[in-house]
């Protein structure tokens, strides 16, 4: 039997308190380090109902606030700013230096002869950089960021994507009609890997894979096929990533609690991160990073690879459809994810919807997340 | 309280300082044990006269290593001339047990990074810190800005090479020499030239920006430098509560500021369950009159940096010639330094 009720993808009132519960209090994903460059840069970020703002002070340090004017609760900034010297709000003109401290009132000895402003500052939040990417939560003095990843780092890809380049083709921004844990529950899904991805994920050997939990997190990897591993110079889409030396060859995919999944193989690292919109709406962000390599480099790579492709590992799209809107034949399995996330939603509607039974190894991944949810809603 | 200590080895980091090793006997391991950035107060016999000096220690608590101090040779020095150049392995000093509120609280699972600004022979602290940091905080890193005169005068020079070579992804070091040699060596100086100064700071911080958001600042050395490096990083917004300073002494007292000071003030002392009553003439410090009255005042270095005599004011007002030992919410808590206290008013009453 599952273990969240169908309302938990569904209900209004189930989200909003999920909201709360767990996104009001965990670290969630914010972006890579590098959106934020110079003193005065700031990006907002959604945790839960709350709205943040990450910016960076003049000592180089990251502060996040809580993005609501201290005055009358206006939004203070929208969406990205760059080397702002203060940060003033649309409103009334309230203005905070980059500290989050009120520094000017308009009229204040008029209006406000009393108010001291030395004594008022935005709502603090908490922010750090792990692994090259920002991290928010919305509580001022939130556990360490290593300490709630305890554990995982020795168990994802050795890459440092501090070193990586964005590449810029390379970003995905859909909004799927899904409630976000089946976006989640797919990532981890273990046992469908063989089946809806038979011929987009068939470089790895999925029989192989070594999953499990550290905490809240989920932890996956999984080998190459003898076949691609062998022909790896051949095969592989891009530069092959420096610190993936052959003892770790494969793929790492985790999904670190509650909302961001990662992937990170020989020759790409890709960032996941599903935005809960709605109880049935996520917004998926997919960012890719590279081994740094000039175009030149990058295009042969491509070539080798999609030219040797065929040649090696065979390809039919499953249905042998040769339609290219049909999401089970562009050969991208991402593509090949959305839908099965969409119908599976659909299907939350059905009056004659039940589960069966979920597989003892392939599918234990997704009754532990849920058992986690439920955990988070009942504490 | 001061324990014999036994001098195991002296050698020279560079020609004008001296690295003394002491042999810790097993009884006192536990006495001896310190927080990095802390230091010894040693009680040294110079022809035939007592004199007390600070030392910090550059060993790391973290690493099985013997404690250590480096002496570097200040010109006309007292003491500093005497370590470089009269004492010997085997001789014994009597010291202090380690102490100083300059210090890191390192914990192993913490996420941290750390600036450390030096100049001189302020590496010696920040050694410490830097050591124990790489080798028991594993997930915290450092970037360190180290001051020099030129090329021959740069302390560790070598041991920081090896360090940064060995923990690349965690310990960044700048050196920086005021006055470089231009033929001193086989090379030519092609590092950052200049003081650290105000600009300095700022370059240096721009350049170095954290990883872990979590930051801690530490500055030592001589002189004027760590009020000026303290000034120019509440300047980029760092807060004041974050940056620790250990001053070595070498300021000159401010000659254009004299304290109108009380004559005959009366002292009230409370002290180790005692109560004692004396008398302040003009211009004379709270300690120096508790000592010519042969009270046990705790002190070490009487020229208010390290806070030994700190006691708490109950009563009456005091100034003090200098202050570099206690921070604002000491102050405001009432803790002053006996001795550089001066009276100003006429009755005055302290607890230790
Ligand atoms: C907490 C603390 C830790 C210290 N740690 C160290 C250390 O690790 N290594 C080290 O070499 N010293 C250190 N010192 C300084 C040391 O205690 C002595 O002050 C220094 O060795 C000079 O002593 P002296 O007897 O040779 O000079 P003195 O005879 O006392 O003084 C001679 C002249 O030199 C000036 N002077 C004193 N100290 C300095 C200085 N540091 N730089 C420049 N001029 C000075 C004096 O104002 C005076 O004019 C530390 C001081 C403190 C308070
Ligand atoms: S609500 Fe922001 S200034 Fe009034
Ligand atoms: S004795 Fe050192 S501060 Fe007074
Ligand atoms: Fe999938």
């Amino acid at each position: 039997m599952p273990i969240l009720p169908v309302e938990a993808y569904t209900s209004q009132e189930w989200f909003d308190k999920e909201q709360e519960i767990i996104f009001g209090n965990s670290w969630q994903y914010a972006g890579l380090m590098e959106d934020i460059q110079d003193p005065g840069d700031y990006i907002t970020v959604q945790c839960g109902h709350q709205n943040i703002v990450i910016v960076k002070g003049r000592d180089q340090k990251l502060r996040a606030f809580h993005n609501l004017c201290r005055h009358r609760g206006t939004q203070l900034l929208r969406a990205v700013g760059k080397k702002q010297k203060a940060l003033t709000c649309p409103y009334h003109d309230w203005t905070y230096n980059l500290s989050g401290e009120l520094i000017s009132v308009p009229e204040k000895e008029k209006e406000f002869p009393d108010l001291e402003l030395d004594k008022i500052c935005l709502h603090k939040a908490s922010v750090d950089i792990w692994r090259g990417m920002l991290w928010v939560h919305p509580k001022p003095n939130a556990e360490p960021i290593t300490e709630w990843f305890k554990g995982c780092r020795e168990q994802m890809g050795p890459h440092d994507p501090t070193r990586l380049i964005e590449y810029p083709d390379s970003s995905y921004e859909k909004v799927i009609n899904a409630n976000w844990k089946i976006v989640a529950e797919n990532f981890m899904d273990v046992y469908h890997l063989a089946h809806l991805h038979s011929n987009t994920l068939q470089m790895y050997d999925h029989a192989n894979a070594k999953f499990g939990f550290i905490g809240d997190h989920y932890m996956f990897w999984e080998p190459h096929v003898p076949k691609y591993k062998d022909n790896l110079d051949q095969l592989m889409p891009f530069k092959r990533i420096k610190e993936m030396t052959d003892e770790y060859l494969g793929a790492f995919v985790p999904w670190l609690f509650p909302n961001f999944g990662l992937s990170e193989t020989e020759s790409s690292w890709s960032t996941f991160h599903a935005i809960p919109l709605g109880p049935d709406k996520t917004k998926v962000v997919v960012r890719t990073k590279l081994e740094p390599m000039t175009n030149w480099e990058y295009q042969k790579q491509s070539m080798k690879s999609y030219n040797s492709w065929h040649g090696i590992m065979g390809s039919d799209t499953k249905y042998g459809n040769q339609d290219p809107d049909d999401p089970m034949a562009t050969g991208d399995f991402m593509a090949e994810d959305v839908y099965a996330c969409e119908q599976q939603q659909k299907s939350l509607k059905n009056p004659l919807f039940n589960v069966t039974m979920t597989a003892k190894y392939g599918e234990s991944t997704i009754r532990t997340f849920q058992g986690i949810i439920k955990k988070w809603m009942e504490q | 309280m001061f324990h014999k200590l036994k001098i195991s080895n002296l050698r020279q980091p560079i020609a004008d300082a001296t690295t003394v090793t002491f042999d810790v006997p097993n009884r006192l391991y536990d006495a001896f044990n310190y927080y990095p950035g802390q230091h010894l107060i040693i009680k040294f016999q110079v022809n035939g006269k007592e004199a007390r000096r600070s030392y910090s220690l550059n060993s790391s608590p973290f690493r099985d290593e013997p404690l250590e101090i480096t002496v570097k040779k200040v010109k006309g020095g007292l003491v500093s001339n005497y370590v470089n150049g009269q004492l010997k392995i085997g001789d014994e000093l009597e010291v202090m047990v380690p102490q100083g509120r300059f210090y890191a609280d390192i914990k192993k699972e913490e996420y941290k990074t750390y600036y450390l600004f030096a100049a001189g022979s302020g590496i010696t602290p920040i050694l410490s810190i830097l050591k124990s940091v790489l080798y028991e905080a594993v997930e915290s890193r450092i970037h360190l800005l180290y001051g020099n005169t030129h090329q021959d005068s740069i302390i560790f020079k070598e041991e920081l090479d090896a360090l940064e070579q060995a923990f690349p992804n965690r310990l960044q070091v700048v050196h920086t020499l005021s006055n470089p040699k231009v033929w001193s060596t086989w090379e030519q100086w092609k590092g950052r030239k200049g003081r650290i100064d105000e600009a300095a700071v700022e370059w240096f911080i721009n350049q170095h920006p954290p990883i872990a958001q979590t930051t801690s600042y530490f500055i030592c050395g001589p002189g004027a430098m760590n009020t000026g490096i303290r000034k120019a990083l509440m300047g980029l917004d760092v807060p004041r509560e974050l940056i620790h300073i250990e001053q070595f002494g070498g300021t000159k007292a401010d000659d254009n500021h004299t304290i109108d000071s009380v004559d005959n003030a009366s002292l009230e002392v409370h002290i180790n369950g005692q109560t004692h009553s004396l008398k302040i003439p003009k211009g004379k410090t709270i300690l120096q009159v508790m000592k010519d009255a042969n009270t046990q005042a705790p002190y070490s270095c009487e020229s208010g940096v390290c806070g030994t005599c700190a006691c708490t004011l109950v009563s009456g007002t005091v100034e003090m010639k200098s202050n570099m030992a206690l921070e604002d919410k000491d102050l405001k808590k009432g803790l002053i330094l006996s001795c550089q206290s001066l009276a100003t008013s006429e009755s005055i009453v302290i607890r230790f």
